[in-house]
């Protein structure tokens, strides 16, 4: 091995060793061959506990090179705690060039977000999953939930977003809401809000998504129908706010609501940080 | 025969998972692997090929050879370079190297019967590994689906009806079915079994003919 | 004007500064060696080695020092090493039935040949703080035996050479490794006891104690629990001697259940295993009742208790895996719980709109709902 395959640490470049990294490599070729269906891999413990982006982890070191630039967003932000931590870990264990733009990323690890700005072909976007079944909530048992995949027997997801509707009137998944691939696999989107789904369809980039407790992994590949499960009486729609972002002005964006005093006082900024930046910088 | 393995593994199996991965998510688009080793001369499969083995194979994974492709002492660099084991059977093989005649079948045999997965797990199935005389844009075969915006076209040169007419199966029997890594001298391209192939008039295009 | 927290990295390094600090404690105190760890807190040592699945006293006693006593943490430590070393070979199966014995107890015959060896146990201590702990009293040394034990067969096998006892056969197949790919649901008995033997002690232990209590009961008996060092050996070279690598501490616990049987095979006992490093009774006992209860199908009983379903035991026996999914919850969930305000606020805007309207139909449009064109097949099947 040569030094530049080393890094720092003493670590294998991008932490993981060869043999695993072939292995989620062949894995993610059968993913991407077969959108939206997860496929199982032989997940391995990182250095960060389970449920805090070990998939996407895997993933990303998987598949990164020296000469990519990675940029990590948690909640669509580059500054909270586990993006630091996640993007400073790459940092150490591949030296790779890091950023927070996201026209100026070769790999976006993201946990429960789709970036604002349109991405472009040759992109990679890797979600961290917590749960990629989306049919476990209403049956737990692998076994079975295989089989309906298998089965294409799907009917179970539309009774319970039916059953929503006569409780509520409204569907009431509000996150991870349910998606259909290129017309065969129904798919979690990860908890990314349903305000993100319609971008998963026809992307230009590349999507991988890795879940490492429950060692599955899965794709969308660029320039794929994806549809949110819906009726027709009932159509699928997003959240809206009613006032615009209180830092850019943007109406068209996710808004995280921020208490701003005891009183209920709040504002609505984007929760895309970057994406908010970027706009400021263009007004100023 | 001197078969070498990549100078910087860690790096160039990456480089070459990369063109792999995007090949596979967009099928029809093509690249061409640089920094790769070339295979002796006497070999039967080219640098994108053997690049594509360096990258994929280890000690987990089994590869089928078929027969016209059994020179210059591949199966022993195989299993010296990455530590793959030869498949017995091609049902049993991960990747399976093959020529589109491999594919029409020789003689009277019948063509040899790969691992499609099952319903349950269809990622459990052998992806292919194609070696080509032509790879470009300038054939009949349509492609569309996941990962082509539109339409791509695609010509495989000789016998290439034999492998499309094969890949092009994959659809009645999806999510099951074979995926395929096509190459031609350094260039490689790919179709997964989520493409969906149709014959049409062939027009001339950008053309990668093996030495 | 709002602006978003920034700084994370240097809130998460003086965190870490600050955590190293409570782990150092009182600079008044001596700082605790990891040989102290290792030689004076064995069970802890034990368990972490157990779970974590990587047999090393002085990396696990290093694992409990650094998660300050934390047994998920060093657990955590140890594993995530783990992942990162070569396998350079394959050990030969371990023959417990060949163990240097310290502790070897039955409680299904009075005497058994090779005896009974209380060996260090805790059993029969009566349960009163020694204070004098608290001054470092010195501790007699043991009185050892004159002779080693002589091999003592297993308990077990006394009951298999009468037929009584149902007998495990190798059938030669490999193992599965669960530390190389994932469990594939259902999961054959080798399988599921590499998961045990990897679980969390005090999931194990509720489980099995559920069992006793009628939920999955199979009326056990501990037929042999023995402890004790074993040599573990490679294969090198085909036709060579196997070559002794080291020596372990090993627990087993072998459970004799009531009887399985039909109209064509004669009753007979049926078996629960458990298996761990180290010193590690308690798992070993909870592990062998878990194992016999996910047998249930296999002998053909009624699956009616929680540690009787393979698919919920397995699933969530990993402390490693548990604890970093529950800790997760901490992580910003912004998004997810911006998403559900959203929503929660239109429910209750309409709920509030409809009330007003009190006297005019309040009922929801749920009535007339059809899946959308798109998924045909779906609507077909709910009609079906």
């Amino acid at each position: 091995m040569t030094a530049s395959e080393c890094s720092a640490s003493g670590y294998n470049f991008a932490y993981l060793d060869e043999q695993t990294k072939r292995m989620i490599r062949r894995g993610l070729l059968k993913a991407v061959a077969i959108p939206g269906y997860q496929v199982p891999f032989g997940g391995r413990e990182m250095p960060m506990p389970y449920g805090w982006g070990t998939g996407g982890m895997q993933l990303t070191a998987s598949v990164l090179g020296q000469d990519d630039v990675l940029k990590v967003i948690d909640q669509g932000a580059d500054d909270t705690t586990n993006a630091v931590s996640i993007r400073a870990f790459f940092e150490r264990v591949a030296g790779v060039t890091t950023t927070t733009a996201t026209g100026e990323a070769d790999v976006i690890q993201t946990r429960h977000r789709v970036p604002e700005q349109p991405l472009r072909q040759g992109q990679l976007l890797i979600f961290q999953v917590p749960i990629p079944e989306p049919l476990r909530f209403i049956e737990p048992s692998e076994e079975e939930t295989r089989l309906m995949h298998a089965l294409e027997e799907y009917g179970v997801m539309h009774v319970k977003l039916y059953e929503d509707i006569a409780r509520h009137g409204h569907i009431a998944t509000t996150y991870a809401y349910p998606v259909k691939v290129d017309g065969r696999y129904v798919t979690d989107p990860s908890p990314i809000p349903k305000f993100d789904n319609p971008k998963l369809h026809m992307n230009e980039a590349l999507m991988l998504f890795g879940a490492g407790r429950e060692k599955r992994l899965y794709a969308i590949p660029p320039y794929t129908r994806v549809e949110s499960l819906d009726f027709e009486d009932h159509p699928f729609e997003v959240q809206q706010w009613d006032a615009p972002c209180a830092i850019c002005g943007a109406r068209d964006t996710f808004l995280d609501e921020v208490i701003t005093d005891d009183r209920g006082g709040r504002m609505f900024v984007c929760s895309d940080t970057d994406y908010c930046q970027s706009r400021t910088e263009e007004v100023a | 025969m001197r078969w070498n393995a990549f100078d910087t593994p860690v790096h160039d199996s990456q480089r070459v998972y990369r063109q792999l991965l995007s090949a596979m998510a967009e099928p029809g688009t093509f690249a061409e692997v640089g920094g790769a080793p070339l295979p002796p001369s006497g070999a039967a499969i080219g640098t994108a090929c053997w690049a594509t083995l360096l990258t994929l194979c280890d000690l987990d994974t089994r590869v089928w050879l078929a027969p016209e492709l059994d020179a210059a002492g591949i199966n022993e660099a195989l299993a010296f370079h990455t530590g793959a084991r030869q498949a017995e059977r091609p049902d049993e093989a991960d990747f399976a190297l093959v020529t589109p005649a491999t594919l029409a079948g020789q003689g009277e045999a019948e063509p040899p019967a790969f691992q499609e997965g099952s319903d349950t797990y269809p990622d459990r199935s052998t992806t292919l590994v194609v070696m080509l005389d032509r790879l470009d844009t300038a054939g009949p075969w349509a492609l569309s689906g996941p990962g082509i915006p539109g339409q791509r076209r695609l010509g495989v040169g000789q016998g290439g009806e034999a492998l499309m007419t094969r890949l092009a199966a994959n659809r009645a029997r999806f999510p099951r079915g074979l995926d395929a890594i096509l190459t031609c001298g350094t260039r490689l391209a790919a179709v997964p079994r989520s493409t969906r192939i149709t014959r049409s008039a062939s027009e001339e295009v950008d053309t990668c003919m093996s030495p | 004007m709002y602006v978003a927290v920034k700084g994370g990295e240097q809130a998460i390094a003086n965190a870490h500064r600050w955590l190293a600090d409570r782990r150092r404690g009182p600079r008044e105190t001596q700082e605790l060696a990891v040989s102290q760890v290792e030689g004076q807190l064995r069970l802890a040592v034990s368990r972490v080695m157990a779970e974590a699945s990587l047999y090393d006293p002085e990396l696990a006693a290093l694992a409990i020092k650094q998660a300050s006593g934390d047994m998920v943490e060093a657990v955590f430590l140890l594993r995530a090493y783990r992942t990162t070393l070569p396998r350079l070979a394959e050990t030969l199966p371990l023959d417990t039935a060949a163990m240097r014995i310290e502790r070897r107890i039955s409680a299904t015959y009075k005497d058994i040949p090779g005896g009974q060896v209380l060996g260090p146990t805790y059993d029969y201590t009566h349960r009163l703080l020694d204070f004098l702990q608290l001054a470092n009293a010195e501790v007699a040394p043991p009185t050892a035996a004159e002779e080693t034990l002589a091999d003592c067969p297993q308990v077990l096998e006394l009951l298999d050479a009468e037929g009584l006892i149902e007998r495990e056969e190798d059938d030669g197949a490999e193992p599965y490794d669960i530390t190389r790919d994932p469990p594939d649901f259902p999961v054959d008995r080798a399988t599921r006891l590499q998961m045990l033997a990897r679980g969390d002690e005090g999931y194990l232990l509720a489980l099995g104690y559920s069992t006793q209590r009628g939920y999955g009961r199979n009326h056990p008996f501990a037929g042999e629990i023995r402890l004790g060092t074993l040599e573990v050996e490679i294969a090198v070279e085909e036709g060579d001697a196997p070559l002794c690598i080291g020596e372990i501490e090993i627990s087993e616990c072998q459970m004799i259940n009531q009887f399985g049987g039909s109209r064509e095979t004669a009753p007979q006992f049926t078996r629960g295993y458990g298996l761990a490093f180290g010193h590690n009774e308690r798992k070993t006992m909870a592990m062998a009742l878990v194992d016999r209860a996910l047998r249930a199908e296999e002998l053909g009983e009624t699956a009616t208790g929680p540690a009787q379903q393979a698919e919920f035991v397995l699933a969530h026996a990993d402390s490693v895996e548990a604890a970093g999914f529950v800790s997760h919850l901490k992580l910003p969930h912004y998004v997810d719980f911006q998403s559900e305000l959203e929503l929660l606020r239109r429910l209750r805007r309409e709920h509030a709109k409809r009330t007003e309207a009190a006297g005019s139909d309040v009922g929801t449009q749920a009535d007339d709902v059809t899946p959308r064109a798109s998924h045909s097949d779906l609507v077909k099947e709910q009609q079906a």
